[in-house]
């Protein structure tokens, strides 16, 4: 077999949650060119559609969007019912998207930094972690009556380490980040989660990774806190959306058939130092 | 200076948070062991012996958390150690939970332990000293092994519960991300992850979790109260955001 045959996604059912921005739009790139059959969840299918007909056009695969609403669990379970019956099955399950509340992390009245906004972290826990939790068993459902299946979660370094406040340092508008008690575990649960999740899917065939992304440059990113936390990093740069795509096919396909239970940092060498 | 009396809490005033679930007597009893004034907070009072005073605790919202805060300086007048027990709650056997179990489990232990920390490391930062420890289990760590329960299948629901594994490990990079301000302030937070009391699990599943152990037996009340007094004493003064498994081994191959 030629290896690069292992990285072909060819005739397998994808469904990607935040696959048109950020990591996700990497990790969406690479599976087409993969050739899969793409189901992208999104907010607005009338929005996505031009990046639908963009797709087909210049990777030829096959790709739909579909309606989502990580905040609403009835749109979840319509999702998945839609994939799987058009589909006819789920091999990947890809999960980048995560809603940030409006009101996140503002402080309590007289509050610091510290001091988080219960609002924020219901909604977190609700909208982050548990609808999180629950679109991971539903695409585990299918993927245990296939036999087969790999889900990738897009985990954090910041479920791994926690934050360096210098990075912050002369942009104190940042610096609530600092200070984020939900998302660090939100993402620390879910390394546990993964290797939870894989022990019990392992002797379904099924199995659960997570990538877990540092810091990604964009246009919007400040240029002191980029050139601060690159200092952090081994390759001393931030990442960009392509630094996935190579480690997205791995895992959501064959040529990932041994690895499972695994948090994999995409960080330049950031966690390693 | 004598060492030992690094390890020593006497004088110090602990809160042991949600004492009612699995390794809660353990640890408060290894605080007094150590020699702490132990209060207790949680959704009933268990009756534990030693203890200074209890406080009914709805282990949720932002509100309860501050109002516990309070309560417990009045009575204590500072809280020198707080253990948060609340991720050891026994979770919904299975793995198949509409959302709204899912959802209800992960407010009460996830959004729960956030806003006590919070509550609690406010009043912590103002004395400018304080402990925290996270209590969860080995599987915060570690993927449970589904080998361990293949004679008693039974069992396993009850660890092989969707939510139990995130739940468990929530804290670990918690409590690296809260060090970050705490240590600014004098405080640490670092998490105890522990392996099965005997006699709490069949007889099978022990015996299995044993085989896999580099030190051949369960965790006693001991082991657990060494490692306890050690995070909360002056003795691991500089030793913050880590989580110390106590597992014979169990973790470490």
């Amino acid at each position: 077999m030629d290896t690069f045959d292992l990285f072909s996604m060819k005739g397998k059912n994808v469904l990607i949650t935040g696959g048109r921005q950020m990591y996700g739009l990497g990790a969406t790139l690479a599976l087409a060119d993969a050739g899969a059959n793409l189901y992208l969840a999104s907010h607005s299918i009338e929005s996505a559609q031009a990046f639908v007909d963009q797709l087909k056009e210049e990777k030829g695969i096959k790709v739909q969007a579909v309606a989502f609403d990580q905040g609403d669990i009835g749109s979840i379970e319509q999702m998945f019912k839609t994939v799987i019956e058009d589909g006819g099955s789920l091999d990947a399950f890809i999960h980048c998207s995560r809603i940030i509340p409006r009101s996140s992390m503002p402080p309590r009245p007289n509050g610091t930094a510290w001091d988080n906004a219960d609002d924020a972290l219901e909604t977190n826990v609700h909208t982050n972690s548990a609808a999180s939790i629950y679109m991971m068993q539903l695409a585990g459902e299918q993927m245990i009556k296939q036999r087969s299946g790999s889900i990738v979660a897009f985990g954090s370094m910041m479920g791994l380490i926690g934050v360096e406040k210098h990075n912050y340092d002369g942009n104190p508008n940042m610096a609530g980040g600092a200070y984020a008690h939900s998302y660090s575990v939100d993402k620390s649960g879910l390394a546990a989660w993964v290797r939870h999740a894989a022990s019990y899917y392992g002797q379904y065939g099924v199995r659960v990774n997570a990538v877990c992304p540092g810091g990604l440059q964009s246009d919007r990113t400040n240029p002191v806190f980029a050139q601060q936390y690159s200092k952090h990093t081994q390759l001393g740069r931030l990442a960009n959306q392509d630094d996935v795509r190579g480690l997205i096919l791995l895992l959501a396909s064959d040529a990932g058939a041994y690895l499972t239970g695994l948090n994999i940092p995409i960080d330049g060498g950031y966690t390693a130092i | 200076m004598n060492i030992l009396d690094s390890f020593s809490l006497a004088g110090k005033k602990a809160l042991v948070i949600c004492p009612e679930h699995m390794y809660g007597p353990e640890l408060v009893q290894g605080l007094i062991a150590g020699g702490a004034k132990v209060w207790v907070a949680g959704a009933k009072d268990t009756g534990l012996s030693g203890v200074e005073g209890f406080f009914p605790y709805n282990h949720t919202d932002a509100v309860e958390a501050d109002k516990l805060v309070d309560d417990a300086v009045a009575q204590m007048d500072s809280i020198d150690i707080m253990v948060e027990n609340v991720l050891n709650m026994d979770t919904v056997p299975g793995w198949s939970h509409d959302f709204a179990t899912i959802n209800a489990q992960c407010q009460v232990t996830m959004r729960g332990m956030m806003n006590t920390v919070m509550s609690v490391g406010r009043q912590m930062a103002a004395q400018g000293h304080g402990s925290v420890i996270l209590a969860t289990d080995y599987g915060a760590l570690v993927g449970y092994d589904a080998q361990s329960y293949a004679d008693c299948p039974d069992f396993a629901d009850n660890d092989f519960s969707l939510i139990r594994g995130f739940i468990k490990g929530s804290c670990v990079n918690y409590a690296r991300q809260t060090s970050n301000y705490l240590a600014e302030h004098g405080c640490r937070c670092n998490c105890l992850a522990l392996s099965p009391i005997a006699g709490k699990q069949p007889e099978a599943f022990e015996q299995a979790f044993i085989r896999h152990s580099q030190i051949k037996r369960l965790i006693t009340a001991e082991d657990i109260a060494g490692a306890l007094v050690f995070l909360a004493s002056d003795a691991s003064g500089f030793i913050t955001g880590h989580t110390l498994p106590v597992d014979g081994g169990y973790t470490a191959k």
